[in-house]
């Protein structure tokens, strides 16, 4: 009673307190639930079947005798008709149309109740389940159970009053996504059909007939089998509201019949401040209210009952817990408000609004029905069943507006601003594991594409590399690395050494200058040491060397350095080049800069002893690893290259000319320039680049070695490529 | 206050008075009837509304359909303040020579700043063709 008192409006409650008592005084009279149903209903159906049915069977009040009375007559007609119900019913039922249910509506009680006969026995086998997977969800509050059952043991025996129904008060939320279809359709289903009041008018109309297994009091506790599909529970239900709207002319006129049209109206309020109620209604199977567009439709209390009593879900996950926490403030707020206000706030907001729609006949051009919609669809896109994952942002500023109301509240308690917060729809973590569908006998399983269950479209794998390739890789790369901080280090000792001379020329105090020296010599030590000069002929330094000497800024520092090093180093330093230089003018093709050696090389070549002189040469035209002639070639084409050997033969002229002249073996050097003359004149003209140095001196060795007619294409050589 | 997500936020502003602005600069003002999850707009009893200096001027338009891409502002108007309104109200006619007059200055400064622009060797797109692609 208390409950119905906050669901229906105030306006309701006088005509139940009305009501009550008459029912109260008919019982007294008459024996407890013979006044429930409907006298006019009654005699309706009973007009309908007077041919058929026996007067007598008027007197409902006593259940058992009836049963007696009726005979096998009455238990065939019951079979056929439900037969033809179930042959009317059955085929239109999964198209999902809503005629069904318009034509439920249309059916008599008895017609209803007969249909529902046959399938009451396989509900019965599931029994409890639906209330276990409520208490799982943690759904509404559901009534203690010794209550309930006392409340059915009586029903057995005298039927109760509708408003005694203990559950009425307590609507669903459920943990059904939108959009997807309802997971546990049964037990949602069995909750709402406890929730509506109408199967108690069900089983009064239907009280002649309590023989029938179909028993009301049973159809109350299990409405529907389980086994059934959401549309046609609905139907079913419909059909039961509709006969209940119709029979209620006495007790359900305040809400079916009178208030109907108001509700309706106000409908859309509601749905503003309430999340839930749009976002449990869309999920489930139980639809067949928004079916009924008609104010006036048996539903529609229901449609307003329910966002109003909305209980807040402590279960919701896609809420943040500080979000939950504010609703759950604010809806008590409201239930508070409400408890104070009574009725009355809610009558006067109501009646405001049918002012305002009595002002604007265009109003409610929208259907509830397509609000709804655009809600759920707008709602859709937030949902989620990992939201930190998801919408990390909302997660971690509700977090933080958490943090910060916790350290505000304590101070000072005093009301808090309430924040506009975004409503978000409330879903149950679901798992989707997809199974394909597959058909009997069919070869292969159909897959379906979903957003839960995306076509691949391609297998994308990550390869990776095998070790030994990364590793060579890596060497390579270290190996240049470690090039470059050799080249870095070098150059920094070599700066400070150049900068030795000015530091030398500024300081006059003999000490100091011993201090100097001292200091440049070590730090001339250490740059030898970097470079690995003095290992010379050792193969790891000359490969370092040569790695600098590949770098543009190692060849420049090459460059920088003779002047500082001894002669047996530059030596070293230079038959390393002059080794390695077809190597080193392969690399040099993008920088040109090994000409830049050619001036501290000459200065270095000036210097050099014949056995040196001969020494270089050789290593000039080549090691065993390539054949002296190709070497050559390579080398004389390259201006540093030609240049070298020029000064070379320069330096081998000046010893000839000089008091040394035994100083160069001749044994060893006429083959050698043999060689490189060789190589000279078979290289084009045009491609023999122009020498840094004056080619004159080499020709003029050369004139020692060779007959006029090849000293003269040298020299044609020469003066077309310095012409060049 | 909670609201709702997307446009279903405005489903609470149905059958209110609106004022909708568009993307070509047009103010409508009329009931809003019926929304869409694109913010598509019926609005009913429509009048645009054309704004110049002080006055405005309303031309009855009907029921409007309106694209929701066009909608730049959506908002309700306050029917107990819309009356204390500083601007004063011209007859149709009027206000259309006004805006006329408007324009047409625009127009003139603008083709005075292109051809400034362009003694300078400088040129900008012009505002009204960067909509139209």
């Amino acid at each position: 009673m208390l409950r119905c008192q906050s669901l229906e409006d105030g306006d309701g409650f006088p005509d139940l307190e009305e009501d009550e008592e008459i029912d109260q005084f008919n019982d007294d009279t008459f024996g407890a639930g013979a006044i429930d149903d409907d006298w006019r209903e009654e005699h309706d159906r009973l007009a309908e079947m007077e041919e058929k049915v026996p007067s007598s069977h008027l007197l409902a009040g006593s259940t058992s005798p009836i049963s007696d009375l009726l005979g096998d007559q009455q238990e065939e007609l019951e079979h056929s008709l439900s037969q033809l119900v179930k042959e009317i019913e059955e085929p239109s039922l999964p198209h999902g149309s809503r005629t069904p249910l318009s034509s439920g509506m249309n059916l008599s009680i008895w017609d209803s109740s007969s249909d529902l006969r046959p399938i009451r026995g396989p509900y019965m086998t599931e029994d409890m389940s639906p209330m276990s997977i409520l208490q799982e969800y943690g759904l509404a509050p559901i009534p203690p159970p010794n209550r309930d059952h006392a409340e059915r043991d009586a029903s057995e025996r005298a039927l109760p009053r509708r408003s005694t129904s203990p559950i009425i008060g307590s609507p669903p939320v459920r943990a059904v996504p939108i959009g997807t279809p309802p997971k546990h359709v049964g037990p949602i289903f069995s909750q709402q059909q406890v929730l509506c009041p109408n199967p108690i008018h069900i089983r009064a109309a239907s009280s002649p007939f309590n023989n029938h297994p179909s028993n009301p009091a049973t159809l109350l506790r299990h409405p529907f089998p389980s086994a059934l599909s959401p549309l046609q529970r609905a139907q079913l239900i419909g059909g039961a509201q509709a006969a209940a709207g119709q029979m209620s002319s006495s007790q359900f006129a305040c809400s079916g019949g009178l208030h109907g049209p108001v509700m309706a109206g106000v409908a859309p309020k509601p749905l503003q401040g309430h999340v839930g109620s749009m976002v449990a209604p869309g999920g489930g199977g139980f639809r067949p209210f928004f079916g009924v567009p008609s104010a006036a439709a048996p539903g529609a209390h229901l449609k307003n009952i329910r966002p109003q009593q909305l209980p807040f879900r402590p279960d919701t996950t896609h809420l943040h817990p500080q979000h939950r926490r504010l609703l759950h403030q604010r809806q008590q707020n409201r239930n508070q408000h409400r408890g104070v206000n009574g009725s009355g706030g809610n009558r006067s907001s109501r009646s405001s609004l049918t002012e305002a729609h009595r002002r604007d006949p265009y109003a409610g051009l929208m259907l509830q029905r397509e609000k709804e919609w655009v809600c759920r669809i707008q709602l859709l896109q937030l949902q989620s069943t990992d939201p930190y994952h998801d919408d990390f942002y909302y997660q971690n500023y509700f977090e933080k507006l958490e943090k910060l109301s916790s350290s505000q509240d304590r101070p000072s308690e005093g009301p808090k601003k309430e924040r506009t917060k975004l409503i978000t729809p409330q879903v149950a973590k679901l798992e989707h594991t997809y199974k394909p569908v597959q058909f009997e006998g069919s070869l292969g399983k159909l897959t379906v594409s979903s957003v839960n269950n995306p076509r691949k479209m391609i297998d994308a794998v990550a390869t990776h590399r095998s070790d030994e390739e990364d590793t060579r890789e890596k060497q390579v790369r270290d190996k240049r690395r470690q090039t470059l901080v050799v080249i870095e280090k070098a150059f920094s000792l070599l700066l400070e050494l150049e900068d030795f001379d000015r530091r030398f020329s500024l300081c006059c105090d003999d000490e100091e200058r011993d201090a100097l020296t001292e200091e440049r010599r070590q730090k001339l030590q250490q740059l030898s040491d970097i470079l690995r000069v003095k290992e010379g002929s050792e193969r790891a330094a000359e490969e370092q060397m040569v790695q600098i000497m590949c770098i543009r800024k190692g060849k420049r520092l090459v460059a920088r350095i003779f002047p500082f090093f001894p002669l047996q180093q530059c030596t070293t330093l230079i038959s390393t080049a002059a080794h390695s230089l077809p190597f080193l003018i392969k690399k040099d093709v993008q920088d040109q800069i090994l000409p830049c050696l050619a001036t501290p090389c000459s200065q270095v070549v000036g210097q050099l002893s014949g056995l040196a002189v001969t020494a270089l040469l050789q290593s000039l035209s080549g090691s065993g690893v390539t054949s002296p002639q190709q070497q050559l070639t390579a080398v004389l084409q390259n201006k540093f290259g030609l240049t070298l050997l020029c000064q070379i033969l320069e330096r081998s002229e000046e010893l000839m000319t000089s008091e040394y002249s035994t100083a160069l073996n001749q044994s060893l050097w006429t083959p050698l320039v043999a060689q490189v003359a060789h190589c000279l004149l078979q290289i084009p003209a045009n491609s023999l680049p122009q020498p840094l140095c004056s080619p004159v001196t080499a020709l003029l060795h050369f004139s020692r070695y060779l007959d006029e007619q090849a000293l003269c294409q040298l020299r044609s050589k020469f003066r077309s490529a310095s012409s060049l | 206050m909670n609201y709702m997500p997307g446009t279903a936020s405005l489903i609470e502003d149905i059958d209110k008075k609106h004022l909708v602005l568009l993307r070509d600069g047009r103010t409508l003002i009329g009931y809003l009837r019926s929304i869409d999850q694109f913010a598509n707009l019926v609005l009913h009893q429509t009048v645009e509304r054309i704004h110049v200096g002080k006055k405005y001027g309303d031309i009855p338009r009907g029921i409007f359909v309106v694209r929701g891409e066009n909608v730049v502002l959506l908002g309700e108007i306050d029917l107990e303040k819309e009356s204390d309104t500083q601007l004063l109200q011209v007859s149709i006619e009027e206000i259309l020579e006004e805006q006329r007059v408007e324009q047409q200055s625009k127009q003139e400064a603008e083709r005075v700043k292109v051809l400034a622009l362009k003694e300078r060797g400088l040129s900008i797109p012009r505002a009204d063709t960067l909509d139209e692609y």
